[in-house]
């Protein structure tokens, strides 16, 4: 009869002091580090309303596709989240597949933005940063990327404004919020969102944050910080954590009101694949959305499990609806090397074929 | 009667505990000082440093080396005949890293919703339940001081709330802990045979951090789950409201502006700027319109010149037009002279020009 266990104490000791020597060498070269920089790819300001601006990615080449591509993030992130480095880069990437990238910053909003409803973001600056990149290149339509919250609110929009969406493009988007495995859904399925928004104003980024390293308590406050240890010695993934941390807790704070709807009609009542949905007066039908529509989701997604996402084909109105599956999380469709090899290439392969 | 191998072991454990803490310290006086704490995560260390991540990765690596520390005091070092009691000398008392882990969550989390009313929770602990004023229900108040009483006791009983909400919290992420371990026994019973057995800490870590997980995530998607998170939000919410509304009351005594008279301030401004955009965006479609509608009578005009038609009912057509603002109303009231001219003009250049003055000078 064996043992699972089968641990020498003596072995053990040793890696408890090999722990120690890495950390104490590791924290060497953390206490030199310095603020990790971003990939920082070329871009020019287009537009800008308020703390919102539009951002048009230069690159070093020149684009090929006719029909720029507007990304559009959730409230949450920052430009960063598709910028992250050189070679972490979903815009850069998309550049040199040929697209005309351009991204909204949602910028991050204070006290003065606490009364921004879904109306002012969807049929207001969405609309207008439309307007702007349709402008400039004298378009009726133009191609859309939205990413996860980014994603419902391009669903909304393309709902609503379906002449000026050529082509749509969802990413790790929620659309059923009440699939079983939704712990997000789950928790604030209860909360007196009126209460919560009436008393915090607007929803402090640290919060939002709290609660996504709870979905994952362990790995995310813990084991992740363990595997560290493995890394300080080298500088170069040393500075890829950082960068990440940076990234991960640089969050904008949420505009109360938008939230309170985001909770009560999206998180709560489902009202997106219930049909019930209202955005400024005017009803959200998905089954307006007959453009071509590329749903992508990641099959390990934490936040948005990927039921929630696959949801969507089953109520857009388009007959030319193609789904994708990445083998990986919610992070790292966007940073991951795997998602700088996947995803990219095949958004751009799927336009272009819609370009033709 | 003295064991040579343990004493080792101890004395191991308390130099490398001085050297953890003796860098820790040094890392944190090399840190810009003080600076808030994360106020949903308080590390272990008591680090109040200003780097975040430093802060969490302290954190999350301290309850890693106690937990090894404590292992390989009382796990490792024994040799059990039973793999399950070595298991439960691994990870038990307060050598277990979950509770660390989840110090973010269960105590230190409800804090961060908390902090403000934080002296309250201390009292209420303090002394018990039972001792708040108004914990056993209201007791009526009077005299002058009545009103204050009144809301003393509701703050009190919502204080109350509150920590029975978050002890029921905390009582479930018990629950998913000793679940953890069950699920751990479960993982390393699947692991007996040769080659799969677990032979490091560390495999033996990362393999209850599945477990953990797991356990975690089966009864956080639990609608007992969902119930007691959302009172626990829900209450600490009203404890925070009433605290704000206190808050107020003492800035108004004071002739200070509230936070309610900014938001609401920024409410009506929002309001504002919408009715200005649409109103922006109406009169604009309006004038979109209007010159669509001018144009297309112009060319209908032309052409009838051009034919040789009469001009005049078309004049009327224009005049009928339909006009949405005043501004609006009064160009256009101008705009048959100002076609007419124009026709005439065509017609009769020199003659027009002198009948008749430009719609610009009439002005």
């Amino acid at each position: 009869m064996y043992t699972p266990l089968r641990i020498d104490p003596t072995k053990a000791l040793g890696d408890i002091a090999a722990f120690q020597r890495k950390l104490a060498a590791g924290m060497g070269h953390l206490r030199s580090m310095h603020e990790p920089e971003y990939a920082n790819t070329p871009r020019e300001l287009v537009y800008s309303e308020d703390k919102l601006k539009v951002w048009h990615f230069t690159g070093h080449g020149q684009a090929k596709s006719k029909t720029p591509l507007l990304i559009v993030y959730a409230l949450v992130n920052t430009v960063w989240m598709t910028d992250l480095q050189a070679d972490r880069s979903m815009v850069r990437n998309l550049l040199e597949q040929g697209e005309d990238v351009y991204l909204i910053d949602w910028g991050y909003p204070d006290g003065a933005d606490r009364w921004l409803t879904l109306d002012d973001y969807i049929n207001g600056y969405l609309d207008r940063c439309v307007d702007a990149v349709r402008k400039r290149h004298d378009l009726d339509a133009i191609n859309l990327l939205g990413i996860c919250q980014g994603g419902a609110f391009s669903l909304c929009y393309t709902a609503l404004h379906a002449d000026k969406v050529k082509n749509l493009i969802t990413m790790v988007t929620p659309v059923d919020f009440h699939t079983p495995d939704n712990m997000l859904s789950s928790w604030c399925r209860n909360m007196d969102v009126d209460l919560f928004v009436d008393t915090m104003g607007n929803i402090p980024a640290g919060l939002m944050n709290y609660v996504y390293l709870t979905l994952k308590p362990v790995r995310l406050n813990q084991q992740k910080y363990i595997g560290l240890v493995d890394i300080l010695d080298n500088p170069t993934e040393l500075e890829n954590f950082l960068r990440m941390e940076r990234w991960i807790f640089d969050s904008p704070d949420q505009a109360g009101e938008a939230f309170r709807q985001f909770i009560k009609d999206f998180y709560q009542g489902n009202k997106l694949v219930k049909g019930t949905l209202q955005i400024g007066g005017q009803p959200v039908d998905l089954g307006m959305i007959t453009q071509p529509v590329l749903n992508i989701f990641a099959e390990q997604d934490h936040l948005v499990p990927p039921d929630a996402s696959r949801a969507l084909g089953k109520h857009v109105g388009t007959t030319d609806y193609t789904q994708l599956a990445f083998k990986g999380g919610h992070i790292g469709i966007y940073v991951s090397g795997r998602a700088q090899r996947e995803v990219p290439p095949a958004i751009h392969q799927w336009l272009a074929e819609r370009s033709r | 009667m003295a064991d040579p191998a343990n004493d080792f072991i101890r004395d191991y454990q308390s130099l490398a505990q001085q050297s953890w803490d003796a860098w820790t310290r040094q890392l944190q006086q090399q840190q810009p000082q003080p600076a808030a704490a994360n106020p949903f995560f308080t590390s272990p260390t008591a680090a109040t440093s200003g780097n975040d991540t430093l802060e969490r990765t302290l954190a999350g690596l301290k309850g890693y080396f106690d937990w090894m520390q404590g292992a390989a005091l009382n796990g490792a070092a024994a040799q059990p005949v039973d793999w399950r009691q070595q298991l439960q000398q691994l990870f038990g008392g307060a050598s277990q890293p979950f509770a660390q882990a989840f110090g973010g969550i269960d105590s230190a989390g409800a804090e961060g919703f908390a902090r403000q009313w934080q002296s309250w929770m201390q009292a209420a602990q303090h002394g018990g339940f039972g001792d708040l004023p108004g914990a056993h229900g209201p007791t009526p108040a009077f005299g002058q001081d009545r009103e204050q009483q009144m809301k003393q006791q509701a703050m009190a009983a919502a204080v109350l709330e509150s920590l029975q909400a978050s002890a029921r919290y905390q009582a479930l992420i018990q629950r998913s802990n000793a679940q953890a371990m069950q699920r751990l026994q479960d993982k390393l019973a699947e692991r007996a045979e040769p080659g799969r057995q677990i032979d490091s800490l560390k495999a033996l870590y990362d393999l209850w951090v599945d477990a953990a997980e797991e356990a975690y995530a089966e009864i956080a998607l639990t609608d007992e789950f969902r119930e007691v998170y959302g009172n626990m939000v829900n209450t600490q919410m009203r404890v925070r409201q009433m605290q704000q509304q206190q808050t107020e009351q003492f800035c108004q005594q004071l002739g200070m502006p509230t936070r309610s008279e900014v938001s609401s301030l920024g409410e009506r401004l929002q309001a504002l700027r919408r009715e200005f955009r649409a109103s922006q965006a109406t009169a604009t479609e309006d004038r979109a319109d209007e010159i669509m509608a001018l144009r297309r009578e112009l060319s209908a005009l032309k052409r009838q010149v051009a034919n040789g038609a009469k001009v005049a009912p078309v004049v009327k057509k224009v005049a009928s037009i339909k006009r949405s603002t005043s501004a609006v109303k009064k160009s256009v009231s101008k705009t048959p002279a100002k076609v007419r001219t124009t026709v005439a003009g065509k017609a009769k250049p020199a003659a027009a020009s002198k009948s008749r003055p430009s719609p610009r000078k009439r002005k």
